[in-house]
């Protein structure tokens, strides 16, 4: 297990070096930079002279690999620069927007599993009966719409025809239930058709067989032994989909603004806030490659199969 | 079975929780209106903090005032200053009113003001440079500002936004995280709570100088999604919602409980014409195109009636705009000024000079909707005269426009007159080093206008100015401006006593009232 974490962070160091010299690169290609907002042009009288003097203190006019070099350098020392808009130090940005997206995406988690785990067992134990076309038909559904559309969708429903939630904000637990919702849905009922798979193929096995014929409860045979096996499946794949988790979180953030990370990516993104989006990125890449260890690690305590694998090595 | 009954239970503890939660929001809702009289808004704009020398939401919430401000009709009045004068406009005296009180207590003097625009300044990188101040003194309620030149346009800046007065003081002792979250300005609201890019929870300011507030406390929440805003007015969680998407209207104004509001706005939506590129240099070229643009059409199918027909850079319902006609598609004459400037038709229908057909590429971008669908439209009509227009669009145009020198024409959106005068368009889009110059125009007698109005104090000598540069831009098609789009603006009927203002600066007032 030591060695899996261990190969974990050096490969952890690589991809984030590799992330962030991607952004960095792509970022100062994309036209524009941040001076005429920081100035204010649309409001301000503005001149050529003053944005080539922003442009010079903020070190733009240098070659790329010197700009990429000292954020480089600074980042050895922890230290990720200031947001241009904000004059913020871009690490408390994150700090004050985690917290958000992390209730958020806690919530939809756990719509998604209160989804998944009853819809992907129920389809999997009636296969091609009347719950598993429902849950085929929702999964198609999940897999088509787009977060936005959903969550107006939802809005229109709940809080306008019905007047039973609010539209958007934060704070209260009402205010959680839709962009949650929004969030896990589209994931849960594609995760509900994995986990049937998954169900549907140790059920053919034979140590479920042999369960049946030494007279195991049928509900046991289902949750303590199809079960088990077939959520490995499913965690890699959250796993890897986690960064689209995140995604749908810029989305659904906007809709119901909920001022979190995502929403702090999009702002940055169009104010040309760099060091903000290479300071995203980097969370992100850490965050996505974390979880995919945390899921590698989780095998060991759902299949006992990999622990002894590890001591016959 | 039994996993059945386990998945059962599950469920309707969750519906249980859900339902539960919304319950009790209704509840307290509804028994905080019985008590208080209570405002609830959405704008389009968040803000991370309250500074008002950064942002505009300080204002916008009746937090902070400035020393003059625009009246209905965007005319220049005074505000937290009675009277101001000047001699040889390098030396100002502002006199500031007796009868004003910090939220906090403390009484407004020129002091207070002289270190509150001082912060101010210190605090915005532009602002310096607009408000051009050499020294201020304090004496009394007196406020004597020195400028580093000539400076006529000084009162039209002081009704920045960006210039509100805060007891710096405070500030001081407070330290600069709370001020910038608790601004203590002298406005009919005062903060109650902020949550950054969340909301702003205001309390009436029972000591406000001009009267004692309507309404005891107001929130104010950010959402950027039009369609979002739109619906939490239909569900009357929000009774006033700025800049609604057009294709709602239509439901909300059946509404009896709601009302819409379209409002002339400041912004101009235009054609701007590159002065570096061969085809459009010719005077003719461009007046051709001014006529190929259906402004009718415009207001009527893009902007869904919520909007004006342009005829100058201002809106015609100004002081300073014109009231000149304004002009009408017109394919015909637009060929023959083709002609004119030595084009022929071609067999196909093309209108060419030495083999060569008219093909222009016009840029375009987004970020405001409306943009793409004139580009089009003029598209369209052009072809119509033999005008071939590629359309090219850009994800960031003011980039775009400036790094690249073989395109022809570009629309674009500018807010024309954000404080009441013109003369910040003028020298921002005009002048040889303005930044928004990206056509690069130069016309002597243009800028020898903006030259004479930067010198001129007299308000209706002003206007006149104002006048005559827009009319040598539209003499020389230095610019095509198509519409004034309207600000849209929802409410309930049951605010009172309130109207939403061009400038967008006044929104939460002290004779705000619910019925």
């Amino acid at each position: 297990m030591l060695t899996i974490i261990k190969n974990r962070v050096i490969q952890l160091v690589v991809v984030l070096f590799i992330l962030s010299l991607f952004t960095f690169t792509l970022m100062k290609m994309a036209p524009g930079d941040p001076v005429l907002t920081i100035l204010n042009a649309d409001e301000m009288v503005v001149t050529e002279e003053d944005q080539a003097e922003l442009r010079n203190k903020l070190g733009f006019d240098q070659p790329l690999y010197v700009q990429y070099g000292k954020w480089m350098f600074n980042l050895m020392q922890l230290d990720l620069g200031k947001s241009y808009m904000s004059g913020k130090p871009v690490i408390e940005e994150l700090l004050t927007r985690i917290p958000i997206t992390a209730e958020l995406t806690f919530f939809a988690m756990t719509i998604m599993l209160c989804i998944t785990v009853p819809l992907g067992v129920w389809s999997a134990k009636y296969v091609n009966k009347w719950p598993d076309q429902l849950s085929r038909i929702l999964a198609l559904i999940g897999a088509s719409i787009p977060n936005f559309w959903l969550g107006l969708i939802l809005i229109y429903l709940f809080a306008f025809k019905l007047g039973v939630l609010p539209s958007s904000g934060i704070g209260s637990y009402s205010q959680i239930i839709l962009p949650a919702f929004t969030l896990g849905f589209t994931f849960a009922v594609v995760y509900a058709r994995l986990l049937r798979a998954g169900i549907l193929q140790s059920l053919s096995e034979d140590y479920i067989y042999a369960a049946r014929a030494r007279g195991v409860k049928e509900w046991r045979i289902l949750w303590l032994h199809a079960f088990r096996a077939a959520v490995l499946p499913v965690l890699t794949i959250f796993g890897l989909s986690l960064g689209s988790f995140l995604g749908g979180a810029v989305v659904v953030e906007i809709l119901f603004s909920w001022p979190g990370l995502g929403s702090l990516a999009v702002d940055a993104i169009f104010n040309r806030d760099y060091p903000v989006i290479q300071g995203y990125v980097l969370l992100t890449g850490v965050f996505v490659v974390l979880t995919n260890l945390f899921v590698d690690l989780s095998y060991y305590v759902i299949d006992p199969r990999m622990k002894r694998k590890e001591e016959a090595l | 079975m039994r996993n059945y009954k386990n998945i059962l239970v599950g469920m309707l503890c969750l519906v249980l929780v859900f339902m539960a939660g919304c319950s009790t929001t209704q509840n307290s809702s509804e028994k905080q209106e019985e008590k208080e009289k209570n405002v609830n808004m959405i704008f389009s704009f968040k803000a991370a903090n309250l500074d008002p020398h950064t942002g505009f939401i300080p204002i916008r919430a009746g937090l902070t005032e400035t020393l003059l401000k625009l009246d209905d009709k965007s005319n220049i009045e005074g505000w937290l200053a009675e009277r101001w004068e000047t001699t040889d406009n390098e030396k100002w005296v502002f006199e500031i009113r007796d009868d004003v009180k910090f939220q906090d207590g403390k009484k407004l003097d020129a002091e207070s003001v002289k270190q509150s625009l001082e912060r101010s300044i210190e605090a915005n990188e532009s602002l310096g440079d607009s408000l051009k101040i050499k020294s201020m003194e304090a004496d009394g309620q007196a406020l004597t500002i020195h400028t580093t030149e000539p400076y006529p346009a000084l009162p039209s800046e002081l009704v920045n936004p960006y210039t509100s007065i805060v007891n710096m003081e405070e500030a001081k002792k407070d330290g600069e995280e709370a001020f910038r979250n608790n601004p203590i300005g002298t406005g009919p609201f005062k903060v109650k709570e902020f949550k950054s890019n969340q909301f702003v929870e205001v309390e009436k300011n029972e000591d406000y100088w001009a009267g004692e507030p309507k309404l005891d406390s107001a929130k104010i929440k950010f959402n950027e999604d039009a369609n979002v805003r739109a619906l939490a007015l239909q569900s009357k969680e929000a009774d006033v919602v700025y800049n609604l998407p057009a294709e709602s209207l239509d439901t909300i104004e059946k509404d009896n409980k709601l009302r819409v509001e379209s409002i002339p706005g400041l912004r101009a939506h235009f054609v701007l014409y590159n002065s570096q590129s061969k085809n459009v240099k010719d005077l003719k070229v461009r007046q051709a195109l001014d006529l190929l643009i259906d402004r009718k059409s415009v207001v009527n199918d893009i902007m869904l009636g919520h909007g004006l027909e342009a005829n100058g850079p201002f809106n015609s319902t100004l002081p300073f705009g014109l009231d000149e006609e304004v002009s009408e598609l017109n394919v015909e004459k637009a060929k023959s000024l083709l002609t004119q400037a030595g084009y022929k038709e071609n067999a196909e229908g093309l209108m060419e000079k030495d083999g060569k057909p008219l093909t222009l590429e016009l840029v375009t971008y987004k970020a405001r909707p409306e943009l793409p669908l004139i580009a089009q439209l003029l598209q369209s009509d052009a072809s119509k005269a033999g005008i071939k227009i590629d359309i090219k669009t850009v994800e960031n145009a003011d980039t775009h426009l400036v790094e690249n020198k073989d395109w022809d024409l570009a629309t674009y959106s500018n807010n024309t007159s954000p404080r009441g005068d013109g003369s910040y368009f003028f020298n921002t889009a005009f002048t040889e080093t303005g930044a928004l110059n990206v056509g690069k125009i130069n016309i002597p007698e243009l800028n020898t206008i903006i030259e004479k109005l930067n010198r001129t104090t007299d308000l209706d000598e002003r206007t006149k100015l104002t006048q005559d540069a827009s009319k040598v831009i539209n003499k020389e098609v230095a610019h095509s401006y198509a519409v004034y789009p309207n600000i849209i603006i929802g409410m309930n009927k049951r605010i009172v006593n309130w109207e939403p203002t061009a400038e967008e600066y006044y929104i939460l007032t002290h004779n705000m009232d619910v019925k």
